[in-house]
């Protein structure tokens, strides 16, 4: 069997994400989907597995043009689409999952489980799978989930399997056992198509590539005739400019110091330190560990082995209340579930870390509350109507100000920014970039998160790529360039 | 479109009317409570031989309707904020009828009383007896709030729990026991002000002016409503969540306590097994109606205060229409569906 698709575009609002993309995969091949986040690679799966419409373009299996409606569709039709997140329920046994929404009846109407089980047996048979299909899905290690999801599309005759990210979660035995089925599959002639960051698995796995930039196809081929160097090139591409806005920042004292810090399960052995002056930047794809690092660091996360020196001085911070005492402040990801409070106004939002500050007897000064907040609104250009109305009408990047302003409020010595400029507009993006050279200027010390290479490169002095829970490698000043820092996210190394 | 034009154009009654009930969070509320008021002044009918004694029978009505709802009214200011914080507490009636147990027992004229065979009587046995309820009454609260936070247990858990064990132990202690509240404890209730029996009004009023300026001017305040918004980006901005939380039902504790003096002094005696039961739906209800949200983030004490009159009125409205009593919580149901019903309108509008 053969999947095409040709021309495909789509559309969300006046974003269009898919740019006249084509997209083939046969069976028995294994095909790689490349890119960075936003590139139009899940959109596109989606239309495939019949979770989107495409604005136009067309789907033929095997020359026949189709049309999808719906994920079921899809499968009907012989696609099987692997998300992400598993769709299989953990309180029921395997082969429950296995036959979930089209359960095998006896004549009286009660479930034949006998059967379900036997067919089941049958499924991980052709397989060489070594499960029991009474096990519970709970039991099973993320490995065997996955594999549980692939058996469940071929019980369904999907001869062709999309699967995204499926080792992001996994740990190294646990990919290798889904990488032997996905050989295992190869052999009986089912196609697949993977999705991942991981350029090392794509040169172990994949017989083909293909890579997505800006919702167009720009490159494909068969994966022997390249490396992971070129793989991370086409990725980025190679038109991209960066400018640094990075300046000369005088560096003081060392702010945070960071030894062998482990929390054993999403960062492992991580040391640094970060200076008075400096912006130390953090990057890495999915699943690298870095945000629950820094929310370990400031008392939001799971407890770690290791230990932080702050200004000089051991610490180990227990609560939120604890960092913002000490003077660490911390902006957090995705800010309408971290960081916005959409029942109060821009002005409660802005100020509510320095509440207890502001307060006499826990009154809080609503003159000094006001005062304090209309110099962030004038220091950040924070554009509002009334600071009275709710927060949530403000645009995105005038949110981030506000979360922002109630930060700078705190005059925090160490500022950590996780993801500042998500969701907000290209102008926010540089006036936050600005303000944290500004902030940098004055002396405290900013560590910037971010998944974008391009926002690393343009504001960092010098940045650390995560992988996997630990650090890759380091890159700095002038020969940061986004090709080092792709390689070390997905795992390889600088010459 | 029509809403722009509706704006500029603000002698339409209609349109006026549409935009005060879709933008201040109140105004539904406060239309529902006249709308109650003057059903119940028709009700009242006007049958009198001149306009004073209609006036005075009605003013009467009212300070009845007021008195026997501060007890009730003082509960739902403090679960105001419990409600408001995402929480719950269910425990309310029981932590009343344990509090109230124990103050009589301190009071208690006859053989059994504690203080008296410690040898205190009179106003010193009454203050002490007043500081010992609220400290019980605020431990108790402050015991649910760490079963919360601690425990980690959900708030309908932790308090479903407390509500059984606070009224069983309070029984099981009081079995057989009838202490006898002295007439001075009785005047805390019943002092007469200006002809009138208007001390439990008095104190509703005070807990809430004082408690509105908690809710609106406060660190706590604004923190337990921060909370019930987003408890997540609350904590990460610094507030120390477990404390705010404890203090919360520590609060709701304390304000538990003055409706059990109260209710002490005004009955004089305390009936174990039913006194304060029902009493955490009817401050849900109050809370609820007065707008605020059951999963936390929006409401007032104003609300809750409205909500309090609008069910306190409609009893009376039943009562004076001659509904048969056992019909009577159906009407309460409906006006708590109907409340919530109207809000969800505001919120789409």
């Amino acid at each position: 069997m053969i999947v095409e698709m040709r021309g495909i575009w789509k559309a969300f609002g006046a974003n269009v994400v898919l740019k006249d993309v084509s997209f083939a995969v046969r069976g028995g091949e294994i095909c790689a989907l490349l890119g960075e986040n936003g590139a139009g690679k899940s959109t596109l799966m989606n239309i495939l597995g019949g979770v989107l419409p495409p604005d136009s373009g067309q789907i033929e299996l095997d020359g026949k043009p189709v049309v999808f409606h719906n994920p079921a569709e899809s499968l009907h039709a012989g696609i099987g689409f692997i998300h992400q997140e598993l769709n299989l329920i953990n309180d029921l046994a395997v082969y429950e999952n296995m036959f979930i929404g089209r359960e095998l009846k006896q004549k009286n109407g009660l479930l034949d489980a006998k059967r379900m089980i036997q067919e089941t047996q049958q499924v991980f048979d052709r397989l060489d799978l070594k499960l029991d299909p009474r096990a519970m899905v709970r039991d099973l290690d993320a490995s065997y989930k996955q594999i549980v999801e692939i058996a469940r599309a071929l019980m369904m005759n999907a001869s062709i399997i999309i699967m995204d990210e499926p080792t992001s979660s996994l740990t190294d035995p646990e990919i290798e056992r889904v990488f032997e089925m996905m050989r295992a599959l190869r052999e009986h002639g089912v196609g697949i198509v993977f999705i991942s960051h991981k350029l090392r698995e794509v040169m172990q796995i994949c017989d083909r590539y293909a890579i997505l930039r800006d919702g167009k196809m720009v490159a494909e081929g068969s994966v022997s005739e390249v490396t992971t160097d070129d793989l991370a090139r086409f990725m980025v591409g190679h038109d991209i400019r960066t400018m640094a806005l990075q300046r000369q920042h005088e560096t003081a004292h060392e702010v945070l110091r960071a030894e062998n810090l482990s929390d054993h399960k999403f960062f492992h052995n991580i040391s640094f330190s970060v200076r008075a002056g400096e912006v130390l930047g953090i990057t890495g794809l999915l699943g690298d560990g870095r945000s629950e690092l820094f929310q370990a660091i400031i008392g939001a996360g799971s407890d770690y082995s290791g230990q932080v020196y702050f200004e000089g001085k051991p610490i180990k911070v227990r609560s939120t209340t604890q960092a913002v005492d000490y003077g660490i402040g911390y902006l957090p990801r995705n800010r309408k579930e971290n960081g916005i409070i959409k029942d109060m106004s821009i002005l409660e939002n802005g100020s509510i870390v320095t509440w207890p500050r502001l307060a006499r007897f826990g009154f809080i000064d609503r003159l000094r509350q006001n005062l304090e907040f209309d110099a962030q609104v004038t220091g950040l250009r924070i554009k509002l109507e009334r600071k009275t109305d709710l927060i949530t009408n403000l645009s995105g990047g005038n949110q981030q100000k506000v979360v922002l302003a109630k930060w700078l409020s705190t005059r925090p010595r160490l500022l950590i920014l996780d993801n500042p400029t998500q969701g907000v507009d290209v102008g926010a993006k540089e006036e936050i970039y600005d303000i944290i050279l500004d902030l940098a200027d004055e002396g405290v010390a900013v560590v910037v998160l971010s998944s974008e290479a391009q926002e690393i490169i343009r504001v960092c002095d010098r940045a650390l790529v995560m992988y996997h829970g630990a650090l890759q490698g380091e890159v700095s000043g002038e020969t940061m360039n986004e090709h080092d820092i792709m390689r070390l996210a997905t795992g390889a190394t600088l010459n | 479109m029509m809403k722009a034009a509706n704006k500029q154009n603000p002698q339409n009654v209609f349109s006026w009317f549409g935009g005060m009930w879709s933008s201040r969070p109140l105004f539904s509320t406060g239309m529902a409570l006249i709308v109650m008021i003057v059903l119940q002044t028709l009700a009242l009918g006007f049958n009198f031989d001149s306009f004073g004694s209609w006036f005075s029978t009605w003013w009467q009505n009212w300070i009845n309707i007021l008195r026997n709802n501060s007890g009730i009214g003082i509960i739902a200011l403090g679960m105001t904020f419990v409600i408001i914080s995402g929480g719950i507490d269910l425990a309310v009636g029981s932590t009343l009828v344990a509090v109230g147990a124990v103050v009589m027992v301190l009071v208690d004229t006859g053989p059994m009383g504690i203080l008296l065979r410690l040898g205190i009587t009179g106003t010193p046995a009454i203050l002490i007896s007043i500081v010992v309820a609220i400290i019980l009454g605020t431990l108790l609260g402050q015991l649910t709030g760490l079963l919360i936070t601690r425990g980690k247990l959900p708030p309908f858990i932790a308090t479903l729990g407390t509500m059984k064990i606070f009224r069983s132990v309070t029984q099981h202690f009081m079995t057989g026991y009838t202490p006898a509240v002295p007439k001075d404890f009785l005047n805390i209730a019943s002092l007469n002000v200006g002809g009138q029996l208007l001390m439990p009004i008095i104190y509703w009023i005070i807990a809430a002016g004082v408690l509105y300026i908690v809710f609106t001017r406060t660190t706590f305040g604004r923190q337990a409503i921060a909370i019930g918004s987003n408890e997540r980006a609350t904590r990460l901005s610094g507030v120390n969540v477990a404390r705010i939380k404890t203090r919360i039902y520590a609060l709701m504790g304390l304000l538990v306590s003055l409706s059990a003096i109260l209710q002490v002094a005004r009955i004089g005696s305390m009936d174990y097994a039913n006194a304060g039961s029902g009493y955490e739906m009817d401050a849900i209800s109050a809370v609820i109606v007065g707008g605020t949200s059951m999963s936390g983030g929006k409401g007032s004490i104003v609300g809750t205060v409205l909500g309090t009159l609008i069910i306190a009125v409609m009893n009376n409205l039943l009562n004076l229409l001659g509904v048969p009593p056992f019909l009577r919580e159906a009407f309460k149901g409906v006006i708590v569906i109907g409340a919530v019903l109207l809000q969800k309108k505001e919120n789409n509008a």
